[in-house]
């Protein structure tokens, strides 16, 4: 398929994109922020028939409340969730890693939607997604159902996500007041790199600094993100001091199973892994005192 | 001396268009009749081509034509210095980036469909992947002579009476990146020939002339047919000194029927085609006194240049002139050794081969201050070389010498008087500071062998306005405003009385290249050379019109005054007009030189040489070895400065272009095939890795240069490659020796670091 013969279609509203996207016998594409999009077509890799294009479906851009969740459309842009007052209290760590995605360019265009359509296993939005539980609405022009988000991505860029499909909603349970989360990415460099390794943190603290329950959530270090099982059943064993984080920290080599590739080598990674999480520990305990 | 435009900040002349975006870059340029041009490379980095069929390809509609060696009329090869590199390759291919065939094409997409429909029979050969296997006799050999391109040799004293006497002896091996130049706008322009066979090639390029003699070679065309525009540019720094589409353009005019060809580099195809700095491995060993004195040098040093030559031969020997540093060393062994591989193809960058030895000498004066419990800046005040006294190379400098200087600046500055303090203001516990200091030197112009000579040319126009002509391109350094300044000042008018016009074969005289640090000195004193003809010119025609002596005119400024009359410039170029007489003046300037060469140096020593000494303070994340650095202090000795804002905007572009080399940037090829394949993954500081930058030049004025001025453009990014490998060390206790400085290896240092701890405390 060459690029000058790919055709592309705006539908005005969600039930047209669904019928749309209904359509047998030809291949099609969502196109959001198209950020990922563009790139990959330049690189011969998304060459569909027909870009569905879906950046101006406003009824899908919102983020809103309502009792014990929080509803998230799928065009919301990264800098919409990171100037929202409602994910800043609720959703700490989303926010944290919305503004780690690329910089202002790619936040401005970039949408949560098509963060989690990509799949990549570096998607910086995802294990936050991971850690607040969340769940995506899939709906087809007949069809609709809500899965969890560790059941929606199979691999790189591989998802559960029908022909026919999108994503229309995502839900995450709101943060409570003795939740903090914090999100940590380690890149190249500070601005418009790919993670060698993320992590995503979400803690219930106690007044003492003991830890009811975690959850921890490694990016970049598997065809997946990975939940570290084992780094958060030692969360709870006593006060959140240095000493215990350091022990967390040691063993969570032990949970990934990275690649070397050029940006850096599986050892490297392995010791990220446990380099991220310490510092992401110390650095959430010093936002939390500082509360 | 009192002056109105010269040492001023003045504003950049082209600034305006170019911040709001109004500006044309060449390759910004469309035509309704254009038709675009690709290149088809290699498939393999080392392969006979056994045959081309490129029938298909010249089938397809939309196609305008395919060519092949067979389709050049002169000679198939290019380079600046021997053209080793086949314009489009007949037998074999030597790297990924060599180019096998040209297509033209009605869109850029049919231009490529017709590629991928050429059929190139290859048949692989083995791949020369690393520089020291490359002198191995069971290497094969990538050009007749082998794969040694060249060899440079300074020899003085007797370097191993000195290690015997040396108290104190330091040694190691350096490896340096392959840096990308990476530039926004990628290689890329136009050509069209008219009816009458006049050719125009519209190209981004560092030397408009050289650049047509190479066309011109290779059509065997008149080069008075061909006229080359080579300003502006969107970014260079030496990777557009070399021959970049200039040839395809215009072999591709030949058969466009008077359409216009335009060929542009997507990043990709210019990280596998364009030149990179050469990747140095430098052994180093270094003695010294008890006091501190150096003792002696010794230096090999290897550098890849990749499948063909370009500059790399004089690269290897500039870097040799500079492998001791600004230093006297008595006793010296320095060696070069520049080697055909078929790692892509390295060439002309900023820096020119300094980079990768200054990091090794500067290094070792830490080490030595270290071990000697000196102050590092002390140990280099001790060494360094002043006017008149002879380098480590071992020629008497002549020329201004402001190493001192900026050493006593550097002790003087904030940074460092209060780096104790600095250091100690970590932003979080397991981060770790360091301050450090270097300093270097670069040599300006061509050196010996080369010509190197600066022309200018200034016209009266109608509206009594001045065109002030400099073959050197504006490259983006500033120095057409530089130019600008020099004119306006001379020339007692307004700035805004000042057009330049640079980079065009038709409208500027041959005034060598935008390389070697020299534009600005060697342009600027050619506007300074033709100016005094200019108010001659005005004054001899004001006396003329109005029947007095010379003698009775005054120039004031934008205008001319006699008796209490004022004649405009205007009025001059009418009466010059109207009587048929000359508007215009040249101003040439030959570059001073060094008369002796040093035997087998390959062109040293240099005349004249620019200084610069850096501070840095860098904060090391111990948990993940990522650096970063806080603070740059950049002190140029650039002799007089023309322009603050524009030496500033050297400095701190120089200093983070250093950031990057040392601890970002690295094209990777494994193999002879690039691992690097566009920006995703080569990695540049942005803004968010770039410091806080303060720039305290020292003026240590040059008498041969325009005011007093030197060269810069290059040694700022030069010593900050030293000093954060210095600062790491300084913050960590590790030492790298490997750049890029990436957290991986950083962490991994440090991690050795600990495992060899552990091992002493048993
Ligand atoms: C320079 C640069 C830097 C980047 N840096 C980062 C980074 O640091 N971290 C990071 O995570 N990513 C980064 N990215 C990738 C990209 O910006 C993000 O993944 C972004 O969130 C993608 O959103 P989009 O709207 O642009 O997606 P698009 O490109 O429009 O779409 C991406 C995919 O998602 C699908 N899709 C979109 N919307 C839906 C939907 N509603 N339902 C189902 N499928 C859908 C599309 O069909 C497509 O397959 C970077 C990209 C670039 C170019």
């Amino acid at each position: 398929m060459l690029v000058s013969e790919i055709d592309m279609i705006t539908p005005s509203s969600l039930p047209e994109c669904l019928m749309q996207l209904s359509k047998e016998g030809r291949i099609h594409r969502l196109i959001a922020g198209g950020t990922d999009a563009a790139v990959r077509m330049k690189e011969g890799k998304w060459r569909p028939e027909i870009w569905i294009n879906i950046k101006n479906l406003h009824e899908l851009r919102y983020i809103e409340e309502s009792e014990d969740c929080i509803y998230i459309g799928p065009l919301t842009t990264h800098t919409d969730i990171i100037h929202s007052p409602l994910l800043q209290r609720k959703a700490d760590v989303l926010v944290d890693a919305a503004r780690e995605v690329g910089a202002t360019q790619m936040q401005n265009m970039g949408t949560i939607g098509g963060n989690i359509g990509t799949a990549s296993p570096a998607g910086d939005t995802l294990p936050a997604l991971y850690v607040l539980g969340a769940r995506l609405e899939l709906t087809s022009l007949s069809t609709k159902r809500i899965i969890p988000i560790e059941e929606f991505i199979l691999g790189p860029g591989r998802t559960v996500l029908k022909e026919n499909e999108m994503i229309t909603k995502i839900l995450i349970k709101p943060q409570k007041p003795n939740e903090i989360g914090i999100f940590q990415k380690l890149g190249p460099r500070k601005a418009q790199s790919i993670s060698i390794v993320n992590v995503a943190i979400s803690l219930t603290l106690d007044q003492d600094l003991k830890c009811r329950e975690g959850k921890i959530a490694f990016g970049s270090v598997a065809p997946t993100i990975i939940r570290a099982r084992k780094c958060e059943s030692m969360l709870p064993l006593g006060t959140l001091n240095d000493e215990l984080i350091r022990n967390i920290a040691k063993i969570a080599w032990k949970e990934v199973m990275p690649i070397t590739d050029g940006r850096a080598t599986a050892t490297y990674r392995r010791d990220m892994a446990s380099a991220l999480l310490e510092r992401g520990l110390y650095r959430l305990i010093r936002r939390w005192n500082n509360h | 001396m009192n002056t109105k435009w010269v040492g001023k900040r003045v504003k950049r002349i082209d600034g305006p268009e170019k911040v709001t975006g109004e500006l044309k870059y060449m390759t910004d340029y469309h035509f309704d009749n254009m038709v675009w041009g690709k290149v088809l490379r290699s498939e393999y980095p080392h392969a006979k081509i056994n045959s081309i069929d490129i029938e298909a390809a010249k089938n397809l509609p939309g196609v305008i034509c395919v060519l092949t060696h067979k389709d050049i009329p002169g000679f198939n090869g290019f380079g600046i210095v021997v053209p080793d590199q086949p314009v489009l390759c007949s037998d074999v291919v030597r790297c990924t980036g060599d180019a096998v065939a040209l297509v033209a094409a009605e869109t850029l997409e049919i231009a490529e469909q017709a590629l991928s429909l050429i059929k190139v029979d290859f048949e692989p050969l083995e791949v020369v992947a690393d520089a020291e296997y490359a002198l191995t006799d069971s290497a094969p050999k990538l050009h007749p002579d082998g794969n040694l391109h060249s060899h440079v040799k300074i020899n003085n004293g007797n370097i191993e009476k000195a290690f015997e006497e040396a108290d104190i002896i330091v040694e190691n091996t350096f490896y340096s990146p392959r840096q990308m130049h990476a530039f926004i706008e990628t290689e890329g322009g136009w050509g069209v020939m008219d009816d009458e066979g006049f050719l125009t090639i519209r190209c981004p390029g560092q030397y408009a002339y050289r650049d047509r003699m190479q066309i011109a070679r290779s059509l065997a065309y008149n080069p008075e047919r061909i006229r080359v525009i080579s300003s502006p540019i969107g970014g260079a720094f030496g990777g557009k000194d070399e021959i970049t589409v200039q040839i395809y353009l215009a072999l591709l005019a030949l058969h466009t029927k008077g359409r216009p060809v335009k060929i542009h580099l997507s990043r990709e195809e210019s990280v596998i085609a364009g030149i990179k700095r050469h990747p140095f491995k430098v052994q180093m060993k270094t003695a010294a006194k008890k006091d501190g004195t150096l003792l002696a040098n010794q230096v090999k040093a290897i550098g890849d240049t990749g499948a063909y030559a370009s500059l790399g031969g004089a690269v290897i020997a500039l870097a040799i002139e500079h492998s001791c540093g600004p230093y006297k060393i008595p006793n010296v062994d320095l060696e070069g050794f520049c080697v055909y591989t078929n790692n892509g193809i390295a060439g002309a960058f900023r820096g020119f081969g300094v980079n990768q030895v200054c990091m090794g000498i500067e290094t070792h004066m830490d080490m030595i201050a270290e071990k000697l419990g000196m102050d590092p800046i002390e140990l280099r005040k001790k060494n360094v070389y002043h006017q008149g006294e002879v380098s480590s190379v071992g020629h008497i400098v002549k020329s201004s010498v402001g190493t001192y200087k900026t050493l006593e600046t550097a002790e003087n500055c904030d940074l460092w008087k209060n780096r104790e303090k600095y250091k100690s203001e970590v932003s979080e516990p397991w981060k770790k500071r360091g301050v450090s200091v270097a300093t270097s030197f670069h040599g300006i112009g061509m050196g010996i062998g080369l010509p190197d000579y600066g022309a200018a040319s200034i016209e009266l126009l109608p509206d009594g306005t001045f065109l002030v002509g400099v073959g050197c391109e504006e490259i983006g350094g500033g120095n057409s405003t530089a130019y600008a300044q020099i004119a306006a000042e001379m020339l007692n008018c307004d700035i805004s009385n000042i057009k330049i016009v640079q980079g065009d074969t038709q409208k500027t005289l041959d005034g060598g290249t935008v390389t070697a640090s020299r534009s600005t000195y060697t342009g600027g004193r050619a506007v300074a050379a033709a100016a005094p003809r200019m108010t001659e010119l005005l004054i001899q025609t004001a006396a003329e019109m109005l029947n007095l002596d010379s003698s009775q005119i005054d120039l004031k400024p934008n205008h001319i005054s006699a008796h209490g009359e004022i004649i405009p410039y205007k009025s001059i170029y009418k009466y010059l007009y109207d009587h048929h007489q000359a508007t215009r003046v040249e101003g040439h300037f030959y570059l001073p030189k060094e008369k002796e060469e040093i035997k087998g140096s390959g062109g040293a020593p240099h005349h004249l040489y620019g200084y610069l000494t850096h501070v840095v303070m860098v904060e090391v994340d111990t948990l993940t070895g990522e650096t970063e650095v806080l603070r740059v202090v950049s002190i140029p000795d650039a002799g007089r400065v023309i322009n603050p804002q524009g030496l500033e905007g050297q400095t701190e572009g120089g200093a983070v272009m250093g950031i990057g080399y040392t601890l970002y940037e690295d094209v990777l090829i494994e193999n002879g095939y690039h691992k690097t394949r566009n920006f995703t993954d080569y990695i540049i500081p942005t803004i968010r890795e770039t410091p806080l930058i303060e720039t305290f030049p020292v003026e240590e004025p040059e008498q041969s240069g325009p005011f007093g001025a030197k060269g810069i453009g290059e040694v700022v990014m030069i010593p900050i490659i030293a000093a954060i490998m210095s600062a790491i060390y300084d913050a960590t206790g590790a030492r790298i020796c490997h750049l890029p400085a990436t957290p991986e290896r950083v962490f991994n240092a440090l991690k050795d670091l600990k495992k060899q701890k552990v091992q002493s405390s048993r």
